[in-house]
């Protein structure tokens, strides 16, 4: 029973990190139509810059925090505009250039901040806080908090917002988009950097509790995939959920499976889910589609 | 032949608009459209009618000639700038935004509106014209039937207030009883001093609903009369009403 509140907590501090990761990449895939297989990279940049950021210039993590995030969302931005933009309509460019963009930016950091893993010690990960028999990194609650907030406030800014709802009325019907006078590329534009910020936010949370290497990101591409799968692709509530279910899942499996195998549990759910429910949890099955 | 009005608020000339490949799909047209006239063009399919509008809102790469708002050259205004200007464009088939509340989709039609009192008043204004629409304001659009949600898009499209109304076929996919409702709405604007500009396949009921039309063939216009004229003239009956001529 304490392994699996354990366990339980550990899933809900992942997840949360999955969440934010799915956020970013349902945004875009929501949007744009075009699932960007770099977001795992731009994750792992984002724990880069916080590092820099934090160890090398302020020693503050939120302001690193929010650094990594600024800094990701201006790339975010030129990644749009200098690459993106002109692929629009070919699905299949725009799939190749996100692989590219993987080797980029994975081979640029091997070459700025070479091959070994950067530790990143923040006060939170030191910190240790007791609930009950149990005891957790201040860190955990930190990044579930701080992935509260986030979905609050891009929830609130979707909603509640002229610039939100043209966002949503955009991904819905890019032709009457235009006709009401949005421009396209402008939202476009903010999605990148919305999505990209994201994926900063997620790197800068889980970088001081793991280590801070080039392929930190790859595993939770896989995973963030299959959490927008999982939550219907394009639904934003079910990226949410679907990178929870999928952090608690794969915490609560190594209970029972050696730890190993608790990747291979998530991939099998994902098979499972797409063998018996594959427009997702949450996704509704359009009209015309199979 | 045609009773042209005084001084067109729409004028469009010799507008050539096409997709590339060589060939133009419009080809040198003109058009007039007055204050409170509606203009229907007619045309089989593939006579160009959707990328004659396309080409005037400036929704197409390729095309030439001159557009003329109110006295204005717009010709090379981008859509949103031509939408400030007073030209508004209803696209073919569903164009709102389904998942959006009926209230979120009146209100993106005042996406440029920068003043949010100007925004509220419209909302409301809107809301008075449309009653129906203000009793299912809360609902997803997608939810509503087809009648309803071509109300949605004029109620969308009326937020900016424009002097010119263009629309791509307003009856498709609509019962014949609710062509005649939106048909008689658009009535109601051009009495309002709209200026509409529609293409439609329905030829009997737009032309009846319209003042003057245009035949449109292979992009060109053919024939341009009153509309009881073209109602009336045997060659358009044949070709677009399904009509056997009457001496065979």
């Amino acid at each position: 029973m304490l392994a699996f509140a354990e366990q339980g907590m550990n899933g809900l501090m992942m997840g949360a990190i999955y969440a934010l990761f799915a956020l970013g990449m349902v945004l875009i895939y929501g949007v744009m139509h075009v699932l960007n297989f770099s977001h795992g990279v731009l994750f792992m940049a984002g724990a880069y810059v916080c590092q820099v950021i934090f160890a090398q210039l302020t020693g503050n993590y939120f302001v690193a925090i929010l650094g990594s995030m600024l800094v990701l969302a201006l790339v975010g931005c030129l990644l749009e505009k200098g690459i993106f933009q002109h692929l629009r309509g070919s699905l299949s460019m725009q799939i190749v250039a996100s692989m590219g963009l993987i080797m980029i930016v994975q081979n640029g950091i091997i070459y700025f901040f070479g091959p070994l893993a950067l530790h990143m010690r923040v006060e939170t990960v030191e910190s240790k806080i007791r609930l009950g028999p149990l005891s957790f990194t201040a860190q955990h609650f930190v990044i579930i908090g701080v992935t509260l907030v986030a979905v609050v406030a891009l929830d609130l800014f979707l909603r509640h917002t002229r610039l939100g709802t043209a966002l949503r009325a955009t991904s819905q019907n890019l032709e009457a988009a235009r006709v009401v006078g949005i421009n396209p590329d402008s939202i476009f534009l903010m999605t990148f950097a919305l999505a990209t910020a994201l994926a900063a936010l997620a790197g800068a949370l889980l970088g001081p509790l793991f280590l801070i290497s080039p392929a930190m990101g790859d595993l939770p591409l896989l995973k963030g995939l299959t959490a927008i799968v999982l939550g219907g692709m394009g639904s934003v509530p079910g990226a949410i959920i679907g990178g929870f279910v999928i952090g608690i899942l794969e915490a609560q499996a190594t209970l029972v499976l050696p730890t190993d195998y608790r990747d291979a549990v998530v991939f099998a759910a994902l098979i499972g889910i797409l063998l018996f429910r594959p427009y997702g949890l949450f996704g509704k099955r359009e009209r015309g589609e199979p | 032949m045609s009773e042209q009005t005084s001084k067109p608020i729409l004028a469009i000339r010799d507008l050539k608009a096409g997709y590339g490949g060589g060939r133009m799909i419009v080809n040198g047209v003109d058009i007039n459209v007055g204050a409170g006239e509606i203009v229907c063009v007619i045309g089989q399919n593939g006579a160009g009618k959707s990328t004659l509008l396309k080409g005037i809102v400036n929704l197409i790469q390729l095309r030439q000639g001159t557009v003329q708002l109110d006295g204005k050259d717009v010709t090379d205004l981008p859509a949103q700038k031509l939408l400030l200007e007073g030209l508004a464009y209803i696209p073919q088939g569903r164009s709102i935004f389904p998942r959006l509340t009926v209230a979120e989709n009146i209100r993106m039609g005042g996406y440029l509106i920068k003043d949010r009192a100007v925004l509220k008043r419209r909302h409301e204004e809107m809301e008075a014209m449309f009653p129906a629409l203000a009793e299912l304001r809360g609902l997803q659009a997608s939810s509503l039937s087809g009648g309803q949600q071509r109300q949605l898009e004029l109620a969308r499209t009326l937020m900016m207030d424009p002097k010119v109304l263009m629309l791509d076929e307003p009856s498709i996919g609509l019962a014949p009883r609710i062509v005649d409702q939106v048909f008689t709405v658009l009535r109601d604007l051009a009495k309002l001093g709209k200026a509409v500009l529609m293409v439609e396949q329905n030829v009997r009921k737009a032309l009846a609903a319209a003042d003057r039309g245009y035949v449109l063939e292979l992009g060109k216009v053919r024939l341009e009369d009153r509309a009881q004229a073209l109602l009336d003239d045997e060659r358009v009956a044949q070709l677009y009403m399904g009509m056997r001529p009457t001496a065979a």
